[in-house]
């Protein structure tokens, strides 16, 4: 699998670099986006507006028509994907589920390694945020509390494989201090845990805790990000805050089956760099606080690699059952 | 006094012709979308979520809200008249919707659902427009534990939902338990019971369960007795069509119980419509005359349950508007919604846009009194589908229960599904086994498991957390009392005969 991928990769870069004089690849009927979440869910709800976007700008000769396959974790797509070998009219949103979840999945059949990657385009930074009311003015103080008391500081979060917990896993280890991590299913029962006051502390998306700042009911003591974010600029990243830990991205971006020419991959490499552009697509950034993240095909499957290898180790130590 | 000006500026926003159309448009894409099975408020949400990035956002929200209260209407529909439940919520209105159904009172148990619909849809209105920022801060007050005792409140319901035997309802509790915990465990990221097939990972979709087991269960069943030959009966003339003063009556606290429960279960975010809906139809069996009747075709065993599923969308908007949490599926499209049209609800909502929040809340009693003057003349339009012969109405009832389960996930492995579950519903009928209680196990496992060990996580191990708080400890003095209560009416049977016989 391994091989095969790196094969289409090394053929994408040879025929970028040798920018070929053969028919330029354009689609012709509707293009499929398969997006891993039900109708609602965020790849789905990212894929509409891109859809929509792709068709309003006329970036594009064709519909893109989102498809739902959802089930399985992801997995149900990520198989769709992978067994649609050669097709050049579907595309998918992959987010960092599709990288982590194999690996500790034995149903899992496939991985990112059978899809051709196309685009990276969003990174999500987060926030370490507690209640406005709580002790802790910064990160350092909410470690040494949990150093105090280990195992009585508690942060709200979603599955144990969640950046959230990945987080909360380097934290402790480079400080040796030890807090519970709370899994609820949905990012509303995480926010009520913590401005209930039933739990101290969790990492949150900026567009989720905007408001909750804004009306005084939460304190962000760090970032989750490799630079500060536009709007907390006074808030320390958690390297500023003085923990050395490898920061983990969120992503999201476009994989394509694979066995597709190179012409096919640069077209949509293309597509979504003239999407990226857009000024409807940067005011959605803005409003998300999200980063644009963009990044080509040959360096996404890179970044593949290297981002399944960084959170192989991390989940190893967490304790979780990797298998792959 | 301030809150009627609002409103009166809410009413002149709702009146707009404008909004007044995309109201209607609102409500009646979702009774439509209600009556079918399968498809939900949620998915319809979210596909038609591209075509209001152009629409002004009150407009928007009008709609959206619209779609999401009308299918709480048209939910029942199906269930009062085949028995397939049309949505999550509208399971427990077949229990005795369809027995009235077969009944011959097929037109009043719809129109006890409409009125039950209309008036809690207007309470749980009220309570959003009144009591928003108060219940939002109890709503953060209820964590873990206090879930838990909920939860442990509402599967003590299984007593009120046995039939003859107590050890055949608890048994097929325990069935429904044990599929709830079926797909990806949240806590260890293991997989449980899902055979190594990758469509089991996210658990059974109750939709499936619900459907297999209460509609083709149910079809299985009569197709055996089909040279028996029985035809429904349909009462001819409309007023015979409409439910009686009488019926009307016996729902007076049943119509003001499904406002309450429903409403308040809707404004916490961990507890959703399904587990409302059964909770107001326990409350009202316990504290009913008759109980023994329930489940035979009462109507205060429809209006229950149908008021607290529509007044919960009430509830539920109580915390997306006031804490931008969302509580449910629905929700949380609507959350998403929101953000894509540059909105935050959170705190600060009703203060930065009042014409939005307004708006919406006049825009829903005007959607309730739409939803009631679509849905009356409905009724004996759709009571003429149980005229049709077994052999016509037989498969229908199994086509629209396959599209419904194929249109949630586009899954064959689903189908199958749910052909194992119509055999098992079928295998419980002829044995004798309650379906409801397997249903009832099912809704409540999943959340009930993760509230227990959410708790015991915060407590470090300590069980006294659950009694230690007192909202908590309430509930589960409630959930004992419960489960004790057939002991009393048993000894009190005992107490009146040996009274009769030494008199």
């Amino acid at each position: 699998m391994n091989i095969r991928s790196n094969i289409i990769i090394a053929a994408c870069a040879a025929a970028l670099a040798a920018a070929p004089a053969w028919a330029q690849f354009k689609p012709t009927k509707p293009v499929e986006f398969i997006v891993h979440t039900g109708p609602g869910g965020g790849a789905d709800v990212l894929a509409r507006f891109m859809a929509q976007v792709i068709e309003k700008e006329n970036l594009a000769p064709v519909r893109f028509q989102v498809n739902n396959k959802s089930g399985g974790g992801g997995l149900t797509a990520m198989a769709y994907v992978a067994e649609k070998k050669g097709d050049t009219h579907a595309i998918a949103v992959f987010t960092g589920n599709w990288l982590t979840n194999p690996l500790t999945r034995t149903e899992a059949k496939f991985t990112v390694k059978d899809m051709t990657p196309v685009a990276r385009l969003v990174l999500e930074p987060a926030l370490v945020a507690v209640k406005a009311d709580a002790p802790f003015k910064t990160l350092k103080d909410f470690i040494e509390a949990s150093k105090k008391a280990p195992g009585t500081m508690k942060q709200s979060g979603g599955s144990t494989t969640s950046r959230d917990n990945v987080v909360r896993q380097l934290l402790m280890k480079d400080t040796g201090a030890n807090w519970a991590y709370i899994s609820f299913p949905g990012g509303g029962e995480r926010i009520a845990a913590l401005l209930g006051g039933h739990v101290n502390m969790m990492v949150i998306e900026p567009q989720e805790a905007g408001e909750h700042i804004k009306a005084g009911n939460m304190r962000v003591i760090a970032q989750v990000s490799d630079k500060r974010l536009a709007g907390y600029p006074n808030v320390p990243t958690i390297k500023e805050a003085g923990y050395d830990i490898p920061n983990v991205e969120q992503v999201r971006g476009i994989v394509m089956p694979s066995g597709v020419a190179p012409d096919v991959v640069a077209y949509y490499e293309d597509l979504f760099l003239r999407l990226s552009k857009t000024a409807t697509w940067q005011k959605y950034l803005e409003e998300q606080q999200f980063q644009d993240g963009y990044m080509k095909s040959a360096e996404l499957a890179k970044f593949f690699d290297v981002y399944t290898d960084k959170m192989r180790g991390i989940l190893k130590e967490a304790g979780a059952k990797v298998v792959r | 006094m301030e809150v009627l000006t609002s409103l009166g500026h809410g009413f002149a926003v709702a009146f707009q012709p404008l909004n007044l159309f995309w109201c209607f448009a609102g409500v009646f894409l979702g009774t439509v979308v209600g009556v079918m099975p399968g498809l939900g408020p949620a998915a319809t949400i979210a596909m038609l979520l591209p075509l209001t990035f152009n629409m002004p956002p009150t407009s928007a929200v009008i709609m959206l809200a619209g779609i999401y209260y009308g299918a709480k209407y048209g939910g029942s529909t199906t269930a009062i008249l085949l028995n397939v439940p049309g949505e999550s919520a509208s399971v427990v209105t077949c229990l005795d919707g369809y027995q009235m159904a077969r009944n011959g009172r097929a037109g009043a148990a719809l129109g006890i659902a409409a009125i039950s619909s209309f008036i809690a849809g207007t309470v749980g209105v009220i309570g959003l427009m009144l009591l928003a920022p108060p219940l939002a801060k109890f709503a953060l007050s209820f964590s873990s534990p206090e879930y838990f005792a909920l939860m442990a409140m509402g599967l003590a319901m299984v007593v009120l939902l046995a039939g003859d035997s107590m050890i055949k309802a608890l048994l097929a509790m325990l069935v429904g338990l044990w599929i709830a915990s079926m797909g990806i465990d949240l806590f260890s990221d293991a997989s449980r019971f899902t055979f190594g097939q990758t469509e089991m990972l996210d658990g059974v979709d109750f939709v499936i369960v619900a459907i297999g087991v209460f509609a083709l269960g149910e079809v299985l069943g009569n197709m055996e007795k089909r040279g028996e030959g029985t035809m429904l009966p349909v009462p001819k003339g409309l007023r015979n069509l409409l439910p009686t003063m009488a019926e009307l009556k016996a729902c007076r606290f049943a119509f003001l119980n499904g406002s309450i429960i429903g409403f308040v279960i809707g404004v916490l975010p961990g507890a959703g419509s399904t587990i409302a809906s059964f909770i107001s139809y326990g409350v009202e069996k316990a504290v009913s005359k008759h109980p023994e009747k329930f489940g035979t075709g009462v109507p205060e065993g429809v209006a229950a349950p149908e008021g607290a599923n529509n007044s919960e969308t009430g509830g539920a908007l109580v915390p997306l508007l006031t804490l931008g949490i969302p509580g449910s599926g629905t929700t949380a499209i609507l959350l998403a919604a929101f953000i894509l049209w540059g909105l935050r609800p959170g705190p600060l909502m009703i203060q930065d846009n009042p014409e939005l929040f307004w708006g919406l809340v006049a825009s829903m009693y005007v959607g309730n009194i739409m939803l009631l003057v679509l849905n009356l003349p409905l009724i004996p339009l759709f009571a003429q589908i149980l005229k049709l012969r077994e052999y016509i109405l037989y498969p229908i009832i199994f086509g629209i229960s396959v599209v419904g389960v194929f249109a949630v996930s586009a899954s064959l492995f689903d189908c199958w599904m749910l052909a194992a579950f119509a055999l098992l519903g079928y295998a419980m009928r002829r044995l004798d086994y309650p379906t409801a209680p397997l249903i009832l196990g099912l809704v409540l496992g999943d959340s009930m498991e993760r509230a227990l060990r959410q708790s015991l996580m915060m407590s470090q191990g300590d069980l006294g957390i659950l009694v230690s708080r007192p909202i908590s400890a309430t509930m589960l003095f409630l959930a004992v009392a419960l489960l004790c209560l057939p002991l009393f009416r048993r000894a009190n049977t005992w107490r009146l005969k040996a009274l009769e016989e030494n008199g």
